[in-house]
C-alpha cells in the first residue's frame, strides 16, 4: 500500500518535471522559461523525494532527503532570480 | 506531509548578511537599538543572553542535521565537532544585520499556505505548457518593497518566484521587478498578503514604513 503511495507521487513528481521541459522548449523567452523551471520542476523534485522518502527505511536516509530537497528549493528561486536579472542586464536594464 | 521545519529556515537565512550600515566586524553584542531594526518586544537589550541562545539553537540545529548525515556515528564528531562550531560562528564573524526573529506559529501558518501555493505554480506553469494554445501575456511589472532589509525581503523576493504567474526578477533600490506570465493578473493584492504573512512569519508589526 505505501509502496502503490510512494509510486504515485513518484509518478506524478515525473509529470511535472515533463511539464518543466515541455515548458523550457515551448515558451517564448528565457523569463517565461525560468517560470516552468523554478515551478513545475520544483514540485516535482518536492513530491519525488516524498515518495523515495516514503520508501527510505532509516529516518536518517529521509532527513537527508528533506535536507536535499530544502537546498534544492531555496537555491533554484535564488538562481532563477539571479538569471533574469542578468539577462535583464543584458537586456540593457529596461525599466517597465 | 512536506515538511518545512522552521528552525532550518532559522540556520540558513542568517548565512545571508544583509547590506546594513555596519561595515567592520562587530562581534555579537548591542544591536544597535533605534536604526531602524523592527524588534517587536523590548529592542533587543539583553544582547548577552540572546547571542548564547542564538548559538546554543544555531549548534542543536546543526548538531541535528550531521547526526542525520552521518547516521548517528559517534566517530565521524571527529570532523563533526569542528564544523558545527564552525557553521555556529559564521554569523557572529559575518558582520550582523538586523537581527530577526520567526514567530513559531507564524511559520507553520507560512509553510503550510506556501506549500500550497507552490502547487498552484506548479500546476498553473504545468498547464500553460501542456495547453496547445500556450495562454500567456508575459510581461514586467515593480513592486515597492516595505518589509525591513534582511532575512523577511530576502524571504519575500524568494518566495514570490514560488508564487503562481509571479518571478522576481530585478532588485531597483526599494522596487522588486516581477515578470508575470499574464501581466493582467491581479498582483498588488497577491503580495500585500504575501508580506503581510511574511510580517506574520517574522513577527512583525503590520504594514507601515520601517525603512527610512
Amino acid at each position: 500500500m505505501l509502496e502503490l503511495f510512494a509510486a504515485t507521487l513518484i509518478t506524478l513528481g515525473t509529470v511535472f518535471f515533463i511539464a518543466g521541459t515541455v515548458g523550457l522548449l515551448r515558451f517564448p523567452d528565457i523569463y517565461c522559461r525560468l517560470h516552468a523551471l523554478t515551478k513545475a520542476d520544483g514540485l516535482g523534485l518536492a513530491l519525488v523525494a516524498l515518495g523515495v522518502a516514503l520508501l527510505a527505511a532509516t529516518p536518517g536516509a529521509a532527513l537527508r532527503i528533506a535536507l536535499i530537497w530544502f537546498f534544492i528549493a531555496v537555491s533554484s528561486a535564488t538562481c532563477g532570480h539571479l538569471i533574469a536579472r542578468h539577462a535583464r542586464l543584458a537586456e540593457g536594464g529596461r525599466h517597465d | 506531509m512536506r515538511a518545512t521545519p522552521p528552525l532550518r529556515l532559522n540556520a540558513s537565512a542568517r548565512v545571508n548578511p544583509a547590506p546594513r550600515g555596519d561595515t567592520q566586524d562587530r562581534p555579537t553584542s548591542s544591536h544597535a537599538p533605534g536604526q531602524g531594526v523592527p524588534a517587536l518586544r523590548a529592542p533587543a537589550p539583553a544582547g548577552r543572553r540572546e547571542t548564547v541562545l542564538r548559538a546554543a539553537l544555531s549548534i542543536l540545529v546543526l548538531a541535528m542535521i550531521w547526526g542525520g548525515l552521518t547516521g548517528w556515528r559517534i566517530d565521524a564528531l571527529i570532523f563533526g565537532i569542528p564544523a558545527i562550531l564552525l557553521a555556529a560562528s559564521l554569523p557572529f564573524l559575518l558582520s550582523r544585520g538586523a537581527s530577526w526573529r520567526l514567530s513559531p506559529r507564524g511559520a507553520l501558518v507560512f509553510a503550510l499556505w506556501f506549500a500550497v501555493q507552490s502547487v498552484k505554480g506548479a500546476v498553473d506553469v504545468a498547464l500553460r505548457a501542456f495547453s496547445p494554445r500556450m495562454p500567456l501575456d508575459p510581461g514586467f511589472r515593480s513592486y515597492e518593497l516595505s518589509l525591513p532589509e534582511g532575512a523577511p525581503r530576502v524571504m519575500f523576493i524568494n518566495t514570490i518566484t514560488l508564487l503562481p504567474g509571479t518571478l522576481s526578477a530585478d532588485i531597483i533600490g526599494d522596487r522588486v521587478i516581477i515578470h508575470m506570465l499574464d501581466k493582467r493578473s491581479d498582483l498588488d493584492t497577491a503580495l500585500a498578503d504575501l508580506d503581510a504573512r511574511i510580517r506574520a512569519l517574522f513577527a512583525l508589526a503590520p504594514n507601515k514604513e520601517f525603512h527610512q
